[in-house]
């Protein structure tokens, strides 16, 4: 594994928040385990819509780290359908159209959230009963996002069908982004695309495919909003992606046109973008973490494919999934420990007023110190840090392996109490569908699973990275052997006989 | 009953015979030899030549029948043929394709011990003529130019294990043999015989000069696509592992039974207690086996082997009579020899040797039976294990009852073999009325069940079929329907009955609108709006019409070129979709239109390719609706489904105006 790349200094315009920089200076501004893949995903497509506009997407214009964006709010839109209990008891206890409609609209005026003079006659020119308006309420709500979850209408999201149902994540009171489920996951999406050579190619792709989905819904969504000028958020600035360029948002991007490509319906492209968005992010915090910790070997994942019973293959991908989950904090104490190390400390801790000096290269290098109470000695000092970044690396960065791994699909409890790497059905079509261009032998899928992103199936690739003892090749082989009923079983393999099977990807270009 | 009246005659025959040890004697070797074909475990990968080498030493005729492609293949050899080009013969393991190598090899008069040979590779030459458009009159020898053919009769055997270098020579002439491909004036022609693993394996192995990469394209295509040859590419490709199954069955079961070891046995003329004796259950599941039931219910199941998509090689179908006939639990190999009749009637496990239960490989051990391809196909039938609370009341309670009592009297009592035995009488007894509650006597006793359901559906009689519910028995409820009703039907150039594609159609749409519907005279096409895949779908996108109207229907056919049973819809006379409608797809739907509910099982699979056929009908749909103009009004309009308390659909439209 190649050495981490040297990191890029935050802008000087930055904000200099008093909080710490540690999770930040690894990894970036920031990884947030509460926003979840497909949330990373809308924030993402409001800074690249936005940035699209200014005929710059995907383009940092070499000033990197500074983007700066505003989204839209769309309160009516979020109002009608996620913060309008009304229509069933109306449609029940008023018999005719102009009253339901008369009643709604009188309940709305002062119910609807976060509007200056709320006005919803609007509909009425689009829709001929409020009956057909209840329909279509109901349907668009039934494909939304979170629309089950108890979360905060604010926090609920129509699905991405265009650009009038983009808008970003609000507080209580609907006022502002308190960056409770936007935590700038996405924006660091944006700028890992941002920060790949094969970036235009991404580009004409992402928006080919955005101009060709289906119309209708977008239309029909924008029934459901005013046309008069959109309400905007102010400036959304500060992400911050400390490196420059880096291997996995390369692979971020080659997956991402790889099923871009495909011959995949209209919006059934989403999922696979989301999926493998989370596993890419996942994948670049194990990345780095190993990276700051010398490590010299590849990361590796070892995926059961899930058994009746427990299996040696199960036992290993547990072991290996605690692992891999201590990474990210291991390299938080190693890059504490690095300041430590560094020229600068050692000559600070040597001179007089060592610990002022100290205190001035933590307030410089990790923004930490102001609040610092015990006693005036640099080693209590660097040990505090040490205390308070693992405390708050473990709140949130800490667990992005696990839950962007079970949103995913790609951890799992399934038949056990612990859990490990399980990949389920669709994180199968999502790799296969980003790696598969019509078909490969199946060993050779393997192959390249184990080459791209570490994950380990079957025997071959077992072989090469399990020692002697731990490696037992009929347990791998009856694990690539469900891989194959797995896929057999979502048309997606084809056996010829016993020595030959073909993983298939039906949506491949050529193929209508 | 057939296999009774079967018996009778033998045993009527029996006595005309003269003693003659000597025929008793090579009858005993056939057995011997017989057992070969059985699931004794080898490592050879040329069973052929293995088998015919044994049978040269020991002087018998091995089982030979013609595979239904010799004639083809020979063709693409012989005077049939006035410009030969390379032939390829690929397939599984006992798909019989080092066989039908060496009939060529015989047509074009190669010498036995060449063949005889353990080279994997052989050469001979062959007068062509000049002319490459016909044979001429004349034997004059300057018409005729002389090619080289190649036999790489094992492919496998003859490229370097994985890893190893290849040896120059080799890799050359197989470099040369991909030119070949792509060249119409080269002399050298090859035949190769090889697993599609092994042949695509080997390929891939080769340094990858243009012609090598364009042949490994060619054979992928070929095999993955299931075509024969392609257009500029002098090659003919036939995958030996899509002939049907039960058509090699039938060629098989007849020489099997044919074979003249069978009459030496018989001509021994056997005391009691010996090999082909009246109380021998080789002589018994011998005779069985030739009974006209038996036969038909095999080839049943392997003709539902081919429409799910399962194919059974040739030697797999030998090794399946094999040990119909041979298997026993408690002898070596789980396979009868001559000496062990006789201790195998004196110990009193005559009926551990029935054939019901061989079929199904029950004989041998767990891990073995399943590692063995056609027990592992049979296996999925669940024959035994399936049953019906008719069936079981006929098997528990049926003797001397006054509706099952001839059912029980002719299938088991009667059935002085495999039938009911003393033990069976005290174990039913013990399960109705016993007062033990040991479990380890009511599993044996269950265990009973299961062999004595599996010999019922060998038992009971075509006429029966219907009121015994013979096909619950299996896991494929509507499997005899499939086979009498769908495919002899469509294979006739008949119709298939209305009531039964409705029936299909109401399983679909059932699928496709993720709804309990019953409509059955419109096929339903539906959404969600975001996700084509999604479970439910109330956004109804159009109704095609089931009897022809306008270029709409939905048919069944049979594809003349696969012979699989299609389930086609049709958006107009040039724009349809086809759906493999296969056993386990029929079963799927006809049960989800029937019950609403299927075993979850087989559903899955079933539900992601009717998931994926419904895509396909909606982009069929969208094709045929971008040639319609589009309505000049802006307004959107969307039909939602919903139903009525009875399933029938009541779709809504609503009308948005932007």
């Amino acid at each position: 594994m190649n050495a981490l790349p040297q990191p890029l200094p935050p802008p000087e315009s930055f904000e200099q928040s008093s909080s710490m920089w540690v999770d930040e200076a690894i990894w970036g501004h920031r990884l947030y385990d509460e926003q979840l893949p497909w949330f990373v995903f809308l924030e993402f497509l409001n800074v690249f819509t936005h940035e699209d506009d200014k005929g710059r997407a995907f383009d940092e214009q070499d000033k990197p780290n500074e983007l700066k964006y505003r989204a839209a709010h769309r309160l009516y839109l979020r109002n009608i359908l996620f913060n309008n209990p009304h229509l069933p008891n109306i449609r029940l206890s008023y018999p005719n159209d102009s009253n339901r409609w008369e009643e709604w609209l009188r309940r709305m005026k002062s119910a609807a959230t976060g509007l200056n003079h709320p006005e919803f006659g609007f509909l009425k020119d689009h829709f001929h009963s409020f009956e057909d308006f209840c329909e279509i309420v109901s349907l668009v709500r039934s494909t939304s996002l979170e629309v089950n979850s108890n979360k905060r209408w604010t926090s609920k999201f129509v699905f991405p069908y265009g650009r009038g149902c983009l808008y970003e994540d609000l507080d209580n009171n609907a006022s502002t982004n308190d960056r409770r489920f936007f935590g700038r996951t996405g924006e660091m999406l944006y700028l890992m695309l941002c920060r790949t050579p094969r970036k235009q190619e991404l580009l004409a792709a992402f928006k080919g495919r955005l101009a060709k989905a289906e119309k209708t819904w977008a239309s029909i969504i924008n029934c459901l909003q005013p046309t008069s000028a959109e309400d905007m958020s102010g400036e959304r600035a500060n992400a911050f992606l400390p490196y420059a360029s880096h291997p996995c948002f390369d692979d971020l991007a080659d997956d991402w046109l790889a099923v871009l490509r495909l011959n995949i319906p209209s919006y059934d492209v989403f999922p696979h973008l989301v999926n493998l968005a989370g596993l890419h992010i996942l994948k670049y915090q194990l990345s780095v973490s190993r990276q700051l910790l010398g490590s010299s070997t590849p990361l590796k994942l070892i995926c059961e494919v899930v058994a009746p019973k427990k299996t040696l293959v199960r036992e290993l991908s547990c072991d290996l999934y605690q692992s891999n989950n201590l990474l990210p904090a291991q390299a938080v104490e190693t890059f504490i420990a690095n300041i430590d190390r560094s020229d600068d400390w050692q000559r600070a801790i040597t001179e007089n007023g060592a610990f002022e000096k100290c205190r001035r290269i933590l307030k410089e290098k990790v923004r930490w110190g102001e609040d610092y109470d015990g006693p005036p000695d640099a080693g209590e000092l660097i040990s505090r840090l040490r205390q308070d970044a693992m405390k708050r690396h473990r709140q949130h960065v800490a667990n992005i392996h696990r839950n962007y791994g079970r949103e995913i699909g790609l951890v799992s409890k399934r038949g056990t109490v612990k859990l490990r790497y399980a990949p389920t059905d669709a994180l199968f079509k999502t790799l296969l569908f980003a790696n598969v261009e019509k078909r490969i032998e199946l060993h050779q899928f393997l192959d390249r699973l184990h080459l791209r992103y570490g994950f380990v199936f079957g025997d071959k690739e077992a072989e090469q990275v399990l020692s002697k003892d731990e490696f037992d090749k009929k347990a791998f082989q009856g694990n690539s052997r469900r891989l194959e009923q797995r896929l057999g079983s979502l048309g997606l393999l084809r056996r010829l006989s016993d020595g030959c099977a073909y993983v298939v990807n039906p949506f491949h270009t050529e193929a209508r | 009953m057939a296999q009774s009246l079967a018996r009778m005659e033998t045993q009527r025959g029996r006595a005309e015979y003269v003693p003659n040890p000597s025929f008793a004697n090579s009858g005993h070797a056939w057995l011997k030899f017989l057992r070969h074909y059985g699931p004794v475990p080898r490592a050879d990968n040329m069973f052929d030549e293995t088998l015919q080498r044994l049978a040269r030493r020991q002087q018998i005729a091995p089982i030979d029948f013609q595979h239904p492609k010799q004639a083809e293949i020979a063709d693409c050899f012989n005077r049939a043929t006035a410009d030969p080009v390379s032939v390829i013969l690929t397939g599984t393991a006992g798909d019989g394709k080092t066989h039908l190598c060496r009939q060529v090899w015989k047509a074009l008069r190669g010498s036995d011990d060449d063949w005889a040979s353990d080279n994997p590779y052989l050469t001979i030459g062959f007068e062509y003529p000049k002319d490459r458009t016909t044979w001429p009159q004349s034997a004059e020898p300057r018409l005729y130019r002389s090619v080289k053919i190649h036999f790489i009769r094992d492919l496998s055997g003859w490229a370097p294990q994985q890893g190893a270098e290849w040896d120059v020579a080799k890799e050359a002439l197989l470099q040369k043999f991909c030119h070949s491909l792509f060249s119409s004036d080269s002399d050298e022609i090859f035949l190769i015989a090889a697993n599609d693993g092994q042949l695509i394996e080997s390929f891939r192995r080769l340094n990858g000069t243009p012609d090598v990469k364009r042949a490994r394209q060619v054979f992928e295509d070929l095999l993955v696509e299931d075509r024969q040859e392609q257009t500029g590419v002098r090659l003919k490709f036939f995958n030996l592992s899509r002939a049907s199954s039960a058509v090699l069955f039938d060629r098989a079961i007849e020489q099997f039974l044919a074979h003249p070891g069978w009459d030496e046995l018989k001509q021994g003329v056997p005391a009691e207690n010996d090999v082909f004796g009246p109380k021998c259950p080789i002589r018994q599941n011998y005779e069985l086996l030739g009974t006209p039931l038996v036969r038909a219910r095999l080839r049943s199941l392997l003709e539902l082997c081919d429409y799910n998509g399962l194919h059974v090689p040739v030697r797999q179908i030998l090794l399946l009579l094999t040990n119909a006939v041979l298997g026993h639990p408690d002898v070596g190999q789980h396979l009868m020899l001559p000496g062990d009749v006789p201790k195998v009637i004196a110990a009193g496990t005559v009926s551990k040797a029935s054939i019901y239960n061989n079929i199904f490989g029950a004989n041998l051990s767990d891990i073995r039976r399943q590692s063995i391809t056609i027990f592992d196909f049979l296996e999925r039938f669940q024959i035994g294990s399936e049953t019906s609370n008719r069936v079981d009341n006929l098997l528990i309670f049926g003797d001397g009852d006054e509706n099952l009592g001839d059912y029980f009297a002719n299938f088991i009592e009667k059935d002085k073999f495999y039938g009911a035995d003393d033990r069976f009488y005290a174990a039913k007894h013990e399960y109705i009325e016993g007062t033990s509650e040991d479990e380890e006597n009511d599993n044996a006793f269950l265990q009973m069940l299961v062999a004595q359901r599996r010999g019922l559906f060998f038992k009971i009689p075509k006429d029966a079929e219907v009121e015994l519910n013979l096909w619950e028995l299996t896991v494929f409820r509507f499997a005899g329907e499939y086979l009498d009703e769908v495919v002899a039907v469509l294979k006739r150039g008949g119709v298939v009955k209305r009531p039964l594609v409705s029936h299909l159609v109401k399983g679909l749409n059932r699928v496709f609108t993720g709804m309990l519907i019953n409509s059955d005279r419109e096929l339903f096409l539906a959404t969600s709006g975001n996700y084509s895949q999604a479970k439910v779908s109330r956004i109804l996108v159009e109704r095609v019409s089931v009897e022809p109207s306008k270029g709409e229907k939905v048919i069944l056919r049979v594809d003349p070129a696969s012979g699989r049973v299609l389930l086609s819809v049709f958006f107009a006379p040039d724009n349809y979709v086809d759906f493999n409608l296969t056993l386990i797809r029929y079963e799927f739907l006809l049960r989800i239109a029937i019950e609403g509910a299927l075993p979850a099982s087989f559903s899955r699979e079933c539900y992601e390719d009717l998931l994926a056929f419904k895509s396909q009908l909606i982009a069929a749909y969208s094709k045929r609706q971008a040639k319609e103009e589009s309505p000049s009004g802006s307004t959107i309009s969307l039909m939602l489904l919903s139903l009525t308390e009875l399933g029938t659909p009541d779709p809504r439209a609503v009308e948005i105006m932007p």
